[in-house]
């Protein structure tokens, strides 16, 4: 018997799928650079299901590798062909909502959008919103503490968790709650990236809606006065529930994507949104119009009401597949950096967008410095994609440079490993991978994501030798 | 003091098998017997802060006052109302995962932790995270470690995100203790700006901030935040401090003499321990309170697999 057997004895037919063709589907997940088919792909119903699976995997130290809805962006969720995908899509019911303690209660397969429209006739909903909310499954962003427009004033996916439940590799349901006392497990597993278990269920915050939004749209001849404007917003004590920008491309892309009234003239958009009460919301949003055109904005549109509110919205919203349609290929960066290196590094990347003869778009969360450099790119031209790929490594140590991240809400995965070995150092990722020992000592939690082995951080020639001494010297070096 | 003065001190100890306990200015704790002391409260100071990235980073031994004092200058604080306990540093604060009533509205303490500075048990000295708003490379080692109580090592630094500075008017009401905790959830499922909200000897308190509507309750001061946060009431004979953290809407339990955190936090006097989940013994009178135990024996062996990663020899008290 193999693992694939004893799979297909324990679960039914609609469970477990191994036909080729029906796993296709499964071979990547929103990174699609990157595919590898999986022994099997099992999509259990439950908690005990998931446990069946998982003991079974062990037994054969078969790898399991935990999908939601496949939206990641960094192949965090790309299988591995010795490997099983455990697909938690099944696992999708609501099943607590608590309108005054403001909780609900979710299987890890529900879509993040979906907990915001179950909660509205309680005129509550859920804040984090990753721009794929519509499709995102929960247990997703969790694993990956995932990011979206709002997190600046209201937080990320670590945030507005309360609870899990989560499954470790020997099968055991452990309850990690916000009010344990001591290590914050919690927090630990919030962005592990399924690495140290499986989330079968979580207890989310909910909001109370704001009484009042309103959205300030401000075009800007020059970049650099738009990130003034960033800055001094955020200087004036005011805190916004979204503030994003766009460059000149991103612009057209979108417009022509959208239709929604952007300036296509603008080299620089700039969307803030103000919300809370009537009162504070009619005060900010008059500082924030004031400011604006201080830092130069030749242009504002206020939003009259809520429907041209979101409809602006969906311009930027839509802004990934906008530019898709412009390019075959595109690859989506996402490094971190202070506000106040906004203009340098803009301008730094379009110094290598002309060195590599690609085309970048840049959209961003300017509030929290998240940028998302989309790099144009045709995947059939011989080259094309290392050459992209070099482009976007290049992006990250910039990043780095100036103080900020590789990854600000798309997590590490299988695309950013090689730049994870600029950003931390051996000894560093050497507690990582201890770290991941004491929850999976047989190393099966999708093996190979997220933290790189020290061997391949030696390899790029990323640890430095000091004194003449090898650090790590035992290590095999190929 | 120097960081390079503390590794030295951790490898000495752990080649010759001392025990060290963490001190900051004792606010929280005081002296183990057996233990050498690593002293902390000398390494102060601000090391970067640039108010438009809503970002500080400090040294761990900095007063809170101080930490506080600096960032009103710019018109800015920290929005997880920590207590003070006389010359508390944000060190002590982190390690005891302290936050106070602004907690459901803004987040606790862990919530504002960006990075962190450390020294572990070999005295390697280690970054994670960092002073970015969002950072998901790594494990979140420096949330991980908000309330590790210095198990693991020295937290050399702490980068914090901060909030502005917001003008705030607390009210009250008179009511009884199970209707407050009713009242209380439904005004923190409102539009209304509230920071803080809590029960005391009768009374619901609620604070507002910014611009907001006329209130019909009756203005107070905002000295009762700080007569509630730290919370030190009398006890007599028996009796101990017990702070229990609990689901918002649970019924009112006996002997509660302070809610807090819209219903999430019940100090309680009484002579036994509460019977209910999550409950801590308060008591820094003797300052030699033991980190509370988990239930699930899974979870005790995983904190005990991480300590040994953090700390293999076992030095850190």
């Amino acid at each position: 018997m193999n693992v694939v057997q004893e799979l297909l004895q324990s679960f039914s037919r609609e469970q477990i799928i191994v036909d080729d063709e029906q796993k296709a589907p499964f071979e990547c997940d929103g990174l699609s650079a990157y595919r590898e088919k999986p022994l099997a792909v099992v999509l259990p119903a439950s908690i005990e299901e998931v446990q069946l699976a998982l003991n079974i995997c062990r037994k054969y130290k078969t790898p399991v590798i935990t999908r939601g809805s496949g939206t990641g962006l960094s192949g965090g969720a790309l299988p591995t062909q010795d490997g099983v995908v455990l697909g938690l899509s099944k696992m999708n019911r609501i099943l607590n909502i608590d309108p005054l303690a403001r909780t609900a209660v979710v299987e890890p397969g529900v879509r993040n959008i979906t907990i915001s429209q179950e909660a509205a006739p309680h005129n509550l909903y859920y804040a984090p919103d990753p721009s794929s909310q519509v499709a995102c499954s929960i247990g997703g962003n969790v694993a990956e503490n995932s990011g979206g427009v709002h997190c600046l004033k209201y937080g990320l996916t670590v945030h507005n968790v309360l609870a899990i439940k989560v499954i470790t590799l020997d099968g055991e349901e452990l309850t990690l709650d916000y009010k344990d006392d001591g290590i914050d497990l919690l927090a630990l597993l919030n962005g592990s990236e399924g690495l140290l278990g499986i989330i079968v269920e979580i207890k989310v915050k909910l909001l109370p809606k704001a009484e009042a939004s309103q959205l300030i749209m401000a075009a800007f001849h020059k970049v650099s006065d738009c990130a003034n404007a960033v800055t001094n917003i955020l200087k004036s004590g005011i805190i916004p529930a979204g503030l994003e920008m766009m460059d000149q491309f991103s612009i057209e892309a979108a417009e022509a994507f959208a239709h929604v009234g952007y300036p296509l003239e603008a080299a620089a958009l700039l969307l803030c949104e103000v919300d809370g009460n009537q009162y504070q919301v009619e005060a900010d949003t008059k500082k924030v119009s004031s400011l604006l055109n201080e830092n130069g904005a030749y242009l504002l549109k206020l939003s009259q009401n809520d429907e041209e509110r979101i409809a602006l919205w969906q311009g930027r919203k839509n802004a990934f597949p906008a530019v898709g349609r412009l390019s075959p290929d595109y690859y989506c960066m996402d490094g971190t950096i202070p506000r106040n290196k906004l203009a340098y590094v803009l301008d730094q990347i379009d110094d290598m967008s002309k060195r590599y003869e690609l085309k970048v778009a840049n959209v961003f969360h300017a509030g929290d410095g998240n940028l998302h450099p989309l790099i144009l790119y045709d995947a059939q031209i011989p080259g094309e994609l290392e050459k992209t790929e070099q482009f976007g490594a290049e992006i990250l140590k910039l990043c780095i440079d100036v103080g900020g991240t590789i990854t600000g809400e798309h997590g590490v995965g299988v695309e950013k490993l090689d730049s994870m070995c600029q950003q931390f150092s051996a000894p560093e990722i050497e507690i990582f991978h201890q770290i991941k020992q004491v929850f999976d000592p047989e190393n099966l939690l999708n093996p190979g994501k997220a933290v790189p082995t020290l061997h391949r951080c030696a390899e790029l020639g990323q640890m430095h030798v000091h004194h003449g001494e090898l650090p790590f010297a035992h290590l095999e070096r190929f | 003091m120097s960081i390079t003065h503390l590794q030295e001190q951790i490898k000495q100890a752990a080649h010759e098998k001392q025990r060290l306990q963490i001190i900051g200015n004792q606010s929280k704790v005081s002296l183990i017997d057996n233990h050498t002391p690593l002293e902390i409260g000398g390494y102060t100071g601000v090391t970067s802060y640039d108010p438009a990235e809503l970002v500080v980073t400090v040294k761990t031994g900095t007063k809170i006052a101080d930490l506080q004092q600096e960032l009103a200058q710019h018109n800015q604080m920290l929005a997880f109302d920590t207590p003070d306990y006389g010359d508390s540093t944000i060190g002590g604060s982190y390690a005891c995962g302290l936050s106070g009533p602004s907690q459901p509205f803004f987040g606790a303490l862990r919530d504002f932790v960006l990075g962190i500075k450390m020294i572990d048990g070999k005295g390697q000295a280690l970054t994670f995270g960092g002073e970015m708003i969002k950072n998901v490379a790594g494990y979140d080692v420096a949330r991980m470690l908000v309330g590790s109580k210095g198990l693991f090592g020295v937290v050399t630094e702490i980068s914090l995100k901060v909030l502005p500075l917001m003008e705030e008017k607390t009210y009250s009401m008179e009511m009884g203790q199970a209707d407050a905790i009713i009242k209380m959830n439904e005004m923190a499922g409102t539009a209304l700006p509230i920071s803080g909200c809590a029960y005391y000897q009768g009374k619901l308190y609620y604070r507002l901030i910014g611009i907001h509507p006329p209130q019909s309750a009756m203005p107070e001061d905002n000295t009762i935040w700080q007569k509630v946060n730290p919370f030190r009431p009398e006890i007599s004979g028996k009796q101990k401090l017990w702070r229990v953290s609990i689901d918002s809407m649970h019924p009112p339990i006996h002997n509660t003499l302070l809610i807090d955190q819209v219903g999430a936090r019940r100090w309680i006097v009484s002579e036994h321990k509460p019977d209910v989940s999550h409950v801590d013994l308060w008591d820094l009178q003797d300052k030699k309170r033991r980190p509370s135990f988990d239930s699930h024996p899974k979870i005790t062996d995983i904190k005990k697999g991480l300590k040994s990663v953090f700390d293999p020899y076992g030095i850190f008290h």
